[in-house]
């Protein structure tokens, strides 16, 4: 094999390590086999690097690929979709592995390895991902360095920090692209992942649905107050809208449920200063976006639905940053279309006909529908109605009935949904908002983190002259929930995250393990805000505060005078390594004498004495044997003899200079002595 | 349609052959020949290897997966690696610049025998070279590095031909060292020549042999008389007095006896082979030149202007088979 080709034992090891690092964080995604045959791969590999198996024959070769594509087609039931493709990517990648023997086949596997770090960032690109992601490069640059070093059979240290040593000098240049590079839309549809089962709000809503989420102590969104962070009560952020009762499920409306007359919704009058700030949301997979009510999004790109909602166009893939202003109190859709009324007030035909019965005569007691909506408040407050994680099943066809006059212990779904059945079983209209309530204040950053237990829903009123009105009916059954959240609202009961014992949201108590969750919390947002959420919107600001009016010629000097800023150092430390031959005077003459003699082909081998360098010379050139001698004779006087005298490193230097040894010469005398 | 194409292929060959022709002078002019070269930024030339091509095209997928997943890290990694390929540009640079290549010798060879070629690499600097590859058109090559020592010799082998003073071209220095990413050479001309001898061509027995009388024109058929027999092989005769024709036919190992070897004196005259061309006498005289020195007899060589008195020994044959490659070349001091 040409030498060129080889892959030395080092390299090899280094594959190694980056192929186990890279698949590590992609194993929850994974099925099982497919680290098996990782296993097997470096199995198959080392024993062919002991010589005891030998290379994958072709037929071999083909049954493994066609039935990695068959066992990932059984795994996912699908080849279409980022995890199938991800998962194939990677099972080709340790396929690949085992028949690695020649350089070429190390560059396609390293570069397959970068191109997996930039999968994992499509999954999450959480800041430790991203840490380890770098470790992952790291690793991955050092086998490509490891590949050009042959003859290395022992770890060597160099190799990593050589790899690491690039990668430092290459972050400048890499953040300036990172900032200039324009950012436009995708350039074609790609594949998407799958909806796996993500926690967070779902697009109908069941008795039980919010309990649940209520068990996770997960991150669904972060938001950063422009001004002062409002009172703790009063962040409802509202993000769907249920409209639809049918078998006990609350749903929203479809794009396609609404008429074309009601799809743009009455613009609101907002008059006063907003609130504004700045939500960064976890991936959900969803398209509804959180905000104070009444909100509108400042970020482009973000549509309004028929119930004022926020909404992407496209389902959060991964972690999303939009703008908001808020107006809390100004009235919503003052003028009820007809059409809305009735679906506002529209319930089953049949079931819960105590409730029906109730309402209808609590309403007509009332004598107003504001009125009405405070004594059913009232009612839930001063009876003997429990707010629970832990409400029981509720079963048979008439459940609302059953929670209201029966059971009396629910968590706010079903507060919600009695609340907003009875005002429509009496013809108010009335809906179920299902988001989160509340949220913790990082006081580190000054930001309120929304966690997935925050989880709320709630109800919307309409009523005369005020529009669209929130309800929260379990703030009249726990006001505490409401003032202070979930933990304390639940601390009698113990039930809050008893799912979860190990969130360190349970270790608030301990000082120093809370300041770290805080600290750490702080940091991902930073984070998330400067490095995730980073858009051509953000792009633009940021190029405009620092250069002012943009243009390509601002944009070319940024990149050659970055490169410069950089490049140069760079390249002033490589070649202004130290000499080899550092020393002194007396060094550099001998040294100039040795080029001398090696101009005549008669070099000096590394650890030849001076004096035997003059032996051999002298039987080579018997011509100049007398010069050689005195030479060499002076040299080991000045170098060894003790103090260096300047009279004797003169002459030295002298009789150095003048020596000008001429093969020509030197052979013609040679012939002439036979 | 044939013709029209061999025509296009010949004139394509020509082209080739002046572009090649032109770049055989200008990198004359640029590195031109020297006993031993520094490599700096006049002889260095660096450019994207194949690898590094695959590579940006790699990165080319990458860009387009951060563009369409508007991911930002993604974007990161993809910009990090672009980068990397332009600081690499820097390393590779300096993985052969301040290296120092030296000629050092040239074996001496007989035509179709490789001759072998020693070169050493010596840095300046101290910085770890890796993965220096060296190599002639047509030599074997060589892969170093240059980590715990200053200096390592480099023995490439290569075919000779020609009788005469043989360079070995220009030798390729490369590497693509760290990343394989780019690829940095030079083309180094070495004032390196390895001297090939006369090819040896037998003649049945020496026509005629000048012996020491003054006129030198009296010839004696040269006798065996100096070789009177075998007698079997004893641990401590010369492998060179074997007779090794014998031992391959199946015979015992027997020693060929001479008697006062040393006390006669042969003559190779370029009048022995009259009426020869001069290769071919050159050619008969190498090969006498060759027995005479297995025999271990006292031989002397007479050439048009050139005479060598009659001895024997590894110097006196170098000497002798050294008049016979130069013969007529010239060009002795190499």
């Amino acid at each position: 094999m040409n030498v060129q080709q080889q892959v030395p034992r080092n390299a090899l090891m280094w594959i190694i390590i980056s192929l186990f690092a890279l698949v590590a964080p992609h194993v929850s995604r994974l099925p099982v086999w497919v680290l098996a045959v990782y296993v097997v791969a470096v199995v198959w590999r080392l024993q062919v690097h002991r010589g005891r198996w030998s290379f994958p024959g072709r037929w071999v070769k083909v049954a493994m690929t066609v039935s990695g594509f068959i066992g990932i087609y059984a795994s996912y039931g699908t080849l279409v979709g980022l995890e199938p493709t991800v998962a194939l990517l990677l099972t080709a990648f340790a396929l690949k592995f085992i028949e690695l023997s020649q350089r070429k086949d190390a560059y396609v596997l390293l570069f397959l390895g970068y191109f997996i770090c930039i999968t994992e960032f499509l999954f999450s690109q959480d800041l430790l991902i991203t840490l380890y992601s770098v470790l992952n490069v790291l690793l991955v640059t050092t086998a490509l360095v490891a590949l050009h070093q042959p003859g290395q059979n022992q770890f060597n240290r160099g190799t990593i920090r050589l790899a690491g040593v690039m990668l430092l000098q290459a972050v400048p240049l890499m953040l300036v692209l990172f900032f200039v590079f324009p950012r436009f839309g995708p350039l074609w549809t790609v594949p998407l992942k799958s909806h796996t089962a993500k926690t967070g709000m779902s697009d109908f809503m069941k008795p039980g649905d919010v309990a649940s989420l209520s068990q996770s102590a997960d991150v669904a969104f972060r938001v950063k107050f422009d001004g002062e962070i409002p009172e703790k009560s009063s962040l409802y952020w509202r993000g769907l809208v249920f409209s639809r009762l049918e078998q006990d499920v609350w749903s929203g409306l479809g794009y396609y449920d609404v008429p074309l007359s009601e799809q743009r919704p009455e613009p609101v009058a907002t008059s006063g200063r907003p609130l504004r700030y700045t939500v960064i949301m976890e991936s959900t997979q969803q398209n509804w976006l959180y905000g104070l009510h009444y909100a509108e999004a400042r970020s482009a790109g973000v549509l309004q639905s028929s119930d004022y909602r926020m909404v992407s166009p496209a389902p959060l893939e991964t972690e999303y940053m939009y703008r908001v202003q808020s107006w809390t109190d100004v009235p919503v859709e003052l003028e009820l279309s007809d059409w809305r009324r009735r679906t506002e007030t529209k319930l089953p035909p049949q079931g819960n006909p105590r409730t029906r019965k109730l309402a209808r005569d609590m309403r007509a007691q009332a004598g107003s529908d504001e009125l009405f909506v405070q004594q059913v408040l009232d009612k839930f407050n001063l009876e003997e109605y429990v707010y629970t994680l832990r409400p029981g099943a509720l079963s048979g066809s008439n459940r609302i009935d059953q929670f209201l006059l029966e059971t009396r212990r629910g968590f706010c779904e079903h507060y919600a949904s009695a609340f907003v059945f009875m005002m429509r079983a009496a013809g108010v209209p009335a809906r179920v908002v299902a988001g989160y309530q509340g949220g913790e204040v990082n006081p580190l950053n000054r930001t309120v983190i929304v966690h997935q237990f925050d989880a709320h829903a709630w109800a919307e009123v309409w009523l005369e002259n005020q529009g669209w009105v929130r309800v929260d009916p379990t703030s009249a059954v726990s006001p505490l929930r409401i003032q202070m959240g979930l933990e304390e609202a639940m601390a009698s009961e113990g039930s809050f995250l008893a799912a979860a014992p190990l969130s360190p949201l349970r270790y608030r108590g301990i000082p120093l393990l809370n300041q770290l969750r805080l600290r750490y919390d702080a940091l991902t947002y930073r984070w998330q805000s400067w490095v995730v959420g980073f858009d051509s919107e953000q792009q633009f600001d940021l190029l405009h505060s620092m250069f002012g009016e943009i243009s390509t010629r601002i944009f070319a000097t940024l990149l050659l005078g970055s490169w410069a800023l950089v490049l140069v150092p760079v390249a002033i430390s490589l070649f202004m390594k130290r000499d080899t031959h550092p020393g002194s005077p007396l060094d550099k003459y001998y040294r100039m004498f040795c080029e001398r003699m090696a101009g005549l082909g008669l070099v000096r081998v590394p650890g030849e004495t001076p004096g035997q360098f003059a032996q051999r010379t002298m039987a080579e050139l018997p011509a100049f044997g007398e010069q050689l001698q005195h030479i060499t004779g002076l040299y080991n006087t000045l170098a060894y003899a003790g103090e260096m005298d300047k009279a004797g490193l003169a002459q030295f230097a002298r009789a150095v200079k003048r020596f000008k040894p001429n093969r020509r010469r030197a052979l013609v005398e040679e012939d002439n002595t036979i | 349609m044939d013709s029209v194409q061999t025509t296009v292929e010949r004139h394509r060959s020509s082209v080739r052959k002046w572009v090649r022709n032109r770049f055989g002078k200008w990198v004359n002019r640029r590195i031109p020949p020297a006993r031993e070269v520094t490599l700096d930024q006049r002889r260095i030339f660096i450019f994207p290897s194949r690898t590094g091509l695959f590579f940006g095209c790699s990165l080319l997928v990458m860009l387009v997966a951060a563009i369409n997943f508007e991911n930002n890290l993604s974007y990161a990694l993809t910009f990090l690696l672009a980068t990397l390929f332009v600081v690499a540009t820097l390393h590779t640079y300096a993985n052969l610049s301040g290296l120092t290549i030296r000629a050092v010798r040239a074996q001496a060879a007989f035509p179709g025998q490789q001759s072998e070629f020693l070169v050493m690499v010596e840095r300046s600097k101290q910085r770890d070279h890796y993965a220096l590859y060296l190599k002639w058109p047509g030599s074997s090559e060589a892969m170093v590095n240059l980590v715990d020592e200053d200096s390592v010799k480099v023995q490439l082998h290569m075919p000779v031909d020609k009788r005469g003073w043989f360079h070995p071209g220009r030798l390729l220095v490369e590497s693509t060292y760290p990343l394989g990413l780019l690829r940095c050479w030079t083309w180094i001309d070495l004032d390196l020549y390895a001297l090939v001898y006369p090819r040896p061509l037998s003649s049945a027995e020496l026509p005629g042999l000048a012996t020491d009388t003054p006129d030198g024109a009296a010839a004696m058929v040269m006798g065996n008389d100096d070789f009177y027999g075998f007698r079997d092989y004893r641990k401590g005769d010369s492998l060179r007095q074997a007779h090794w024709k014998g031992f391959a036919k199946g015979q015992a190992l027997q020693t060929k006896q001479y008697t006062a070897y040393a006390d006669r004196s042969v003559w190779l005259d370029w009048e022995l082979f009259a009426g020869m061309g001069v290769e071919q006498r050159l050619s008969h005289l190498c090969y006498w030149v060759l027995a005479f020195d297995e025999r271990r007899e006292e031989y002397g060589l007479r050439l048009p202007g050139v005479t060598i008195a009659p001895a024997v020994g590894e110097k006196h044959r170098e000497q002798v088979l050294k008049e016979l490659a130069l013969f007529g070349i010239g060009d002795k001091s190499r």
